[in-house]
């Protein structure tokens, strides 16, 4: 079973150390709030995707995407319906009118929530958990600090399995999954009271098996592997750094 | 009440250029058939297309001459019970009673009909008290037999069983030996996947190996288990009794001590 959304292969991502895969993300998300226009925003995606797809990711990111896609579609619909701005008709369905200000205006909160998920998917889906746990611990940050971390990205994948374990009790024993969305539907929901206490006994048991090997301990502990740092790191990182600084500059003072 | 399963010229893979099942070809009947063989053989693959669980890539199951492709897993349901290996994987509702309830409750039974088959399976696994539990407060042990007892109380016509006795402790190995007796004598066409050996010896008529996706053999226990070379060649090791007799170089493979102790004792009175 998988355990978190990363995806191993051999890229220039790939190969990046976890520490500028970081900094990649927090650079992404930070321009993200930093550039608000449409054009950048969209500007930032098509250099978000390009680092997905060269990265050999991309088809990973998006079924991520898709995901989110009803999430999106809410911002336009109800930006595009009831925003005050409203006032140029662009397309009209008898009663239900969509305004050209307000489908702007969600495009554009559309377009920042694509931006931060591939920020994101950045270091999650090219980054291996234990890697990016062992390089926060190795400089310094608390060991609860990474094993936090490091749940957050494997629990998703490890909800999706586990409920796609007894949806298959489930059908073994004559519930029918099979079908219209609503079957679907009424079969999904009642799994989802079980799958979140089972995540929690998980939880507790697994901070159980943590402490008795030591994971309290004050000691600072041995690190298994040695770090490597390819050689394209620091381009990467100087990239990052200048590319945080225009977009300030082109903020707040050029006026982007 | 009996099913019939056929599985001809089954083909199965998860990622494609690696395969799974490799033309599997058996029928199972009424009767205790064990699968066995080693991790990764392709056992619990193999059952998950009895039930539809999976489809076949090639080939085809038939459930009473019914080919799985064309039923629903919960239509199937109704003749194929499936107990699952990790009893968190089956197990989500928050008492004992519902979770057992579950199935007969989806097969259309009555709730006054379905509590009192949930009650006898229970009774059945030998779990008293319980019925108002959370699952999760359990044992392992407890866990599976609460698994068990879900499929009992469907009364399906065929029941699968992988690895039903893991965490059991003695009394509980003999419970459920006793559960694949009266099934088998009901009629049930039962099919056991499990590594203990002595429990195949003493529970089950058929013995299948799987190796590498494929039936490597099929037979009564004691032709199967007189094979050394088959069980060699699919890592697996005869019962201990077995294995002594053999060593012992005597002619007939006992399959419980019972039967050990009454061989030597017919040997002695045959040499006196």
């Amino acid at each position: 079973m998988r355990v978190s959304l990363y995806v191993s292969a051999d890229t220039w991502l790939h190969r990046l150390d976890p520490m500028t895969k970081l900094l990649m993300a927090a650079t992404g998300v930070t321009l993200t709030f930093i550039l608000t226009r449409t054009e950048s925003a969209a500007v930032l995606l098509a250099i978000f995707l390009a680092a997905l797809g060269t990265g050999r990711v991309l088809r990973q990111a998006a079924s991520v995407f898709a995901g989110v896609g009803i999430v999106a579609a809410t911002f336009l619909i109800v930006q595009g319906l009831v925003h005050p701005t409203n006032a140029t008709p662009l397309i009209a369905l008898g009663p239900v009118v969509l305004y050209t200000e307000g489908l702007l205006i969600g495009l554009r909160l559309a377009l920042r929530l694509y931006n931060i998920l591939s920020a994101t998917l950045i270091l999650v889906l090219a980054t291996n958990p234990a890697d990016l746990t062992e390089a926060l611990v190795r400089r310094g940050a608390p060991a609860r600090l990474g094993y936090v971390i490091m749940s957050v990205l494997q629990i998703i994948p490890t909800m999706v399995a586990q409920s796609a374990a007894i949806t298959d009790a489930q059908r073994s024993r004559g519930m029918e999954t099979e079908g219209s969305l609503w079957t679907r539907a009424k079969a999904f929901l009642p799994l989802m009271g079980p799958l979140v206490t089972s995540s929690l006994i998980a939880t507790e048991e697994r901070a159980l098996a943590l402490e008795v090997r030591g994971f309290g301990s004050t000691v600072r502990p041995t690190f298994l592997r040695a770090e490597t740092r390819p050689p394209h790191a620091v381009p990467v990182r100087i990239l990052c750094v200048l590319t945080l600084a225009l977009g300030a500059t082109g903020r707040w003072v050029l006026g982007w | 009440m009996s099913a019939v399963i056929e599985a001809r010229s089954v083909h199965f893979h998860y990622t494609p250029g690696v395969p799974v099942l490799t033309g599997v070809t058996l029928s199972l009947g009424p009767g205790a058939t064990a699968i066995i063989g080693q991790n990764g053989a392709g056992k619990s693959t193999f059952v998950r297309l009895l039930n539809g669980l999976l489809k076949p890539v090639s080939g085809s199951i038939l459930v009473n001459g019914a080919d799985t492709r064309s039923l629903t897993v919960a239509s199937l349901a109704r003749t194929v019970g499936l107990v699952f290996q990790n009893p968190s994987d089956q197990l989500f509702k928050s008492r004992v009673i519902d979770e057992v309830t579950f199935g007969p409750l989806n097969l259309g039974f009555s709730r006054e009909e379905a509590e009192e088959r949930a009650r006898e399976a229970l009774a059945q696994v030998g779990l008293h008290g319980v019925e108002t539990r959370n699952p999760y407060d359990l044992g392992l042990a407890e866990r599976k037999l609460v698994t068990i007892a879900s499929v009992l109380a469907m009364g399906t016509s065929a029941l699968i069983f992988d690895e039903p006795t893991i965490a059991q402790d003695y009394a509980g190995v003999r419970r459920l030996g006793k559960i694949v007796d009266e099934l088998t004598a009901a009629g049930r066409t039962v099919i056991v996947i499990s590594h203990d050996m002595d429990f195949v010896a003493r529970h089950c008529h058929r013995v299948v190996v799987f190796s590498r996706g494929r039936v490597l053999a099929d037979g009564d226990a004691a032709s199967v288990f007189s094979r050394p070379d088959i069980l060699q060649q699919a890592a697996l090791e005869a019962p201990q009794i077995a294995r002594l007799a053999h060593a012992l170089s005597m002619d007939q493979t006992p399959l419980t001590p019972e039967q050990f102790v009454d061989l030597v004792r017919r040997r002695l009175s045959g040499s006196s």
